[in-house]
């Protein structure tokens, strides 16, 4: 596919350049503007500045809404890692109910966050359990354990059998197996797929909206500023969010990607 | 792990619960909810109560009020417009990835995925801001001379939904086709060369057609994605950009008849289920047997 035709090739890189710059430019404006100050609705480009970066240290609502954040994504990557780990071991090379009980894990991840999250609400409203971060938490365990099972479950199958096999072979017990030789080989993938839980859970929005009590996630209170248009220092937020992702990316890329790609080619 | 030894009383009492967990945290959390959820639909509300007598009123009325079939039928018009739209941004963005060698090719790829674990709010924010009266975009088009004055055409209305949702969802259509794209085997497409073909009587014929469940699991995921979306519409819909997932919001929120949001979301997942079936059908067809 390399001897492509050079007026086409500057034709595809042109529209791939215009998608490129599609897609980053709502992730520029905020952080380009977050260093200048703005006044009657413009932006002031002559002096450059941090005060929208101070002006954020003292937004008790955000910096809050921002510790809820970190605790409904802490607590849901432990929970959705350990039974998304849990249901992979257990699904793994099992036949019976598996594909339903597969399709029925998968099924938030499928429907529109707004079905999953309405069912959430009025499921909880009829077990009497009242809106708070507990059923935020379990709102953004549902959504992202679907992710963390594949990633699990595709490092289990790709797993070499001889490897448990030889451990067998060698005298160990089924625990020892699942210690020394399992749980290593699953490491990577189960860190992948925490990092992802975390950057799903971080963003989550809609279901949360529908779940939560008086406590708001820093994406839902985003939301509610915005609706009434928002002070200046929120660019600075979103600077620092943006960087706060790409790092998450990275992450989950250097656990995720290189291993697989390397068991895709041998 | 299923096999094996299982002497050990620790590890039987762990299988025993790793069982019972594999069985109740699907069940309860998933099916349980979904299953209130639907029955819920046929419930009906009175006084701000609600009655526990099963009806089919919500669904009569969904059928026979004025308000509701039309904008249903106008929101899967505009999902599938953002479809196509992605779609044709996409799918070259896809294939000149192909092209490229090595390294370049996921690091490129990458670059393009990124902005999808960006905040999802926040980007809706930036696009308002860039779509507005006073945004990049206009100042852009009157600065070339293409307007004369700043245009209200792409803030709060359904063009800016139609914009907002394409730029969110690229991303979500770039991936299926490139990995349909690079799936194709090298050596057909030097064999339609050696056959005398041109390139472009080659990508009509062999890349194209090897592509398409790619395309159409790239649409299907595009398009459940934006008809599920409350988010964007409410943000920059404004008052005429009025989709189906804002009315089912409102049910909750505002109007207070869960049943009746509950029956508008059935008719919602329906929908959304018809589109993964399509996606799968077709996108499995082919592809996969080469």
């Amino acid at each position: 596919m390399n001897d492509l035709p050079r007026p086409s090739t500057i034709f595809l890189a042109a529209i791939t350049t215009l998608v490129a710059v599609l897609l980053y430019s709502p992730l520029f404006v905020p952080i380009v503007s977050s260093f200048f100050t703005i006044s009657h609705g413009d932006v002031d480009w002559s002096s450059p500045t941090l005060s929208t970066y101070w002006a954020l240290a003292e937004n008790h609502d955000i910096l809050t809404a921002l510790r809820t954040t970190l605790i409904v994504g802490l607590c849901t990557v432990v929970l959705s890692v350990v039974s998304g780990t849990l249901l992979a071991l257990y699904y793994h090379g099992r036949r019976s109910g598996r594909s339903i009980l597969q399709f029925i894990i998968f099924l938030p991840f499928l429907m529109p966050p707004i079905i999953s999250g309405l069912a959430l609400l009025i499921f909880f409203r009829e077990i009497g359990l009242e809106r708070s971060l507990l059923t935020v938490v379990i709102g953004h365990t549902v959504f992202v354990l679907a992710i963390v099972y594949r990633t699990v479950l595709m490092r289990l199958q790709s797993m070499s059998r001889t490897l448990v096999e030889a451990s067998y072979d060698l005298g160990a017990t089924g625990w020892q197996t699942f210690w020394r030789i399992i749980l290593p080989n699953l490491s990577s993938a189960m860190v992948g797929g925490a990092v992802l839980a975390f950057a799903l859970s971080f963003d989550e929005t809609m279901i949360t909206i529908l779940v939560t009590g008086t406590q708001s996630t820093l994406p839902v209170r985003l939301w509610a500023m915005m609706r009434l248009g928002f002070s200046p220092d929120i660019n600075a937020l979103v600077a620092l969010i943006l960087m706060f992702t790409v790092l998450l990316c990275v992450l989950a890329a250097r656990f995720l990607i290189p291993r697989q790609m390397a068991t895709e080619r041998s | 792990m299923s096999a094996g030894v299982t002497t050990q009383p620790a590890e039987r009492r762990l299988s025993l619960l790793v069982t019972v967990l594999a069985f109740a945290l699907p069940v309860i959390f998933v099916l349980v909810p979904l299953a209130i959820f639907l029955v819920y639909s046929f419930f009906s509300v009175d006084q701000g109560t609600i009655v526990y007598t099963p009806t089919l009123g919500n669904y009569v009325r969904f059928f026979t009020d004025p308000i509701f079939l039309p904008v249903f039928w106008n929101t899967i018009v505009l999902c599938v417009s953002v479809a196509v739209i992605c779609i044709l941004l996409a799918y070259p963005a896809a294939y000149f990835l192909t092209t490229l060698i090595g390294r370049w090719r996921y690091a490129l790829l990458m670059l393009l995925l990124v902005p999808l674990l960006m905040s999802y709010v926040i980007k809706i924010y930036a696009i308002r801001s860039i779509l507005g009266l006073n945004g990049f975009l206009n100042k852009a088009l009157v600065a070339i001379g293409i307007l004369q004055q700043p245009s209200t055409l792409f803030v709060f209305n359904m063009n800016a939904i139609l914009l907002t949702l394409s730029l969110l969802l690229i991303p979500f259509a770039i991936l299926p086709i490139f990995l349909s794209l690079e799936r194709i085997p090298q050596t057909l497409l030097r064999a339609s060369d050696d056959l005398g073909a041109s390139g472009l009587q080659t990508f009509l014929r062999i890349t194209l057609p090897l592509s398409l469940p790619g395309v159409a699991s790239a649409a299907s995921f595009v398009f459940v994605l934006a008809i599920g979306d409350f988010l964007t519409p409410q943000m920059v819909g404004g008052i005429s950009g009025f989709t189906f997932g804002r009315i089912l919001y409102s049910q909750f929120g505002t109007a207070y008849n869960w049943p009746f949001g509950a029956a508008l979301s059935v008719a919602l997942a329906i929908v959304v289920i018809c589109a993964i079936l399509i996606g799968e059908r077709f996108g499995r067809s082919r592809g996969t047997s080469v």
